[in-house]
């Protein structure tokens, strides 16, 4: 558990690949930060530290993406999401019911319906490039930021 | 007549032919949501261990919700496509009033509750009573609705005659309060979840009472609104003046 520093997009995509090493099936990742942060790099990161090869891209209009191998991703974007009701014609508490790990863009937005033990993501700004990770999580994660 | 009762509203998927008097066949699958592939594959194995066709039903029931999204959706859309391919009628029931279906004969009132996530259930109240001939009645007390657990705590603490935890929710409310309930009560395993039998059972009774079968086209899902969204959205609306 620990704060990170990224100076590119290559490396936000290397530390998402770390991350991904460390996942297990039904991992809730939550993103928070705002537009332009590097969250899609992150999860592409993700993506193949899961092992999962295949084209990871921005949910913004599907509202989620599925991304299938051995493992299963899925990959939600809330930006659009207001409430509750919103949430539900997702299928988002359908697919917390499978063995999927998921992964949460602007989860500001459905803060009160993340499940307990959701992984927490939070970028923040540290000049045009750079930027600031902050995970939080279980022990798993624990020496994360080292 | 025949009827094939489905439910796929949330984890546990199931479908029946009932004869009017006794089920003909069941299938229930209870694991994880796949029912995009398990229905149809179900409906097929009760229509032939029945040893009948789709065009000897007279009903296609189906639980029509509350319940989960996805499911309801998969639900709909398989009896829709056998109802529009055959023109067989269908009828869309409360799936929480199916569930009550499933302790008809008890004595008691049937608390059915569906997990709707965020400390809330869909619920509603049926009052049961056992009837000699084998017929029970399951008389509604309230609509459904989707209320908090915490709601639903404060509304059952004085229960004075039992109340029966019945629905996939049913186990949250049992270890949120019920159990400290001197008359709350588990439903048995064998009758928690959704049952294809008590879906078909229900539009059954339905008809005798004048109920009105639909095409399949105008079937049509009842999703209900979580009940602290409506709060959140208006709070979001003043905050925007």
């Amino acid at each position: 558990m620990g704060a990170l520093y990224s100076r590119s997009e290559e490396e936000t995509e290397r530390l998402g690949e770390r991350l991904g090493k460390l996942l297990r099936p039904g991992d809730v990742v939550a993103f928070t930060g705002g537009l332009g942060m590097g969250k899609t790099c992150f999860v592409r990161g993700m993506a193949r530290g899961m092992g999962l090869d295949v084209p990871v891209y921005s949910p913004t209009f599907s509202l989620v993406n599925e991304y299938r191998g051995e493992k299963a991703l899925y990959h939600f974007d809330m930006y659009r999401i207001g409430d509750l009701d919103d949430l539900y014609s997702t299928g988002f508490f359908d697919y917390l019911d499978t063995d999927a790990v998921l992964a949460v863009e602007w989860s500001e937005n459905i803060a009160g319906a993340l499940p307990e033990h959701t992984i927490t993501v939070a970028f923040a700004r540290d000049g045009d490039e750079a930027r600031t990770i902050t995970v939080k999580g279980d022990g798993r994660f624990a020496d994360f930021g080292d | 007549m025949l009827i094939l009762g489905i439910d796929s509203s949330a984890l546990a998927a199931s479908a029946a032919v009932w004869d009017g008097e006794k089920v003909l066949s069941q299938c229930t699958v209870n694991n994880r949501l796949t029912h995009s592939q398990t229905l149809l594959p179900m409906v097929q194995h009760v229509l032939s261990h029945a040893g009948i066709a789709l065009g000897d039903l007279g009903l296609l029931a189906v639980a029509a919700g509350p319940g989960s999204f996805t499911g309801l959706r998969i639900g709909l859309a398989t009896v829709k496509g056998l109802g529009c391919g055959s023109g067989i009628p269908c009828l869309g029931v409360s799936t929480l009033e199916a569930l009550a279906y499933n302790l008809e004969g008890f004595a008691g009132t049937a608390c059915c509750a569906m997990d709707a996530r965020v400390k809330q259930v869909y619920q509603a109240y049926f009052a049961l009573a056992p009837g000699r001939d084998g017929r029970g009645t399951v008389a509604r007390l309230n609509d459904d609705r989707a209320v908090s657990l915490e709601a639903l705590e404060q509304e059952l603490k004085d229960a004075h005659s039992p109340v029966y935890f019945v629905g996939d929710g049913a186990e949250l409310c049992w270890r949120q309060f019920g159990e400290k309930l001197e008359q709350g009560f588990l439903a048995p395993a064998p009758l928690r979840w959704q049952k294809g039998e008590s879906v078909a059972r229900l539009a059954g009774r339905m008809l005798e009472q004048g109920g009105q079968p639909v095409p399949a086209e105008a079937l049509a899902p009842s999703y209900l609104r979580l009940s602290q969204a409506e709060r959140e959205r208006k709070a979001r609306e003043e905050a925007r003046g």
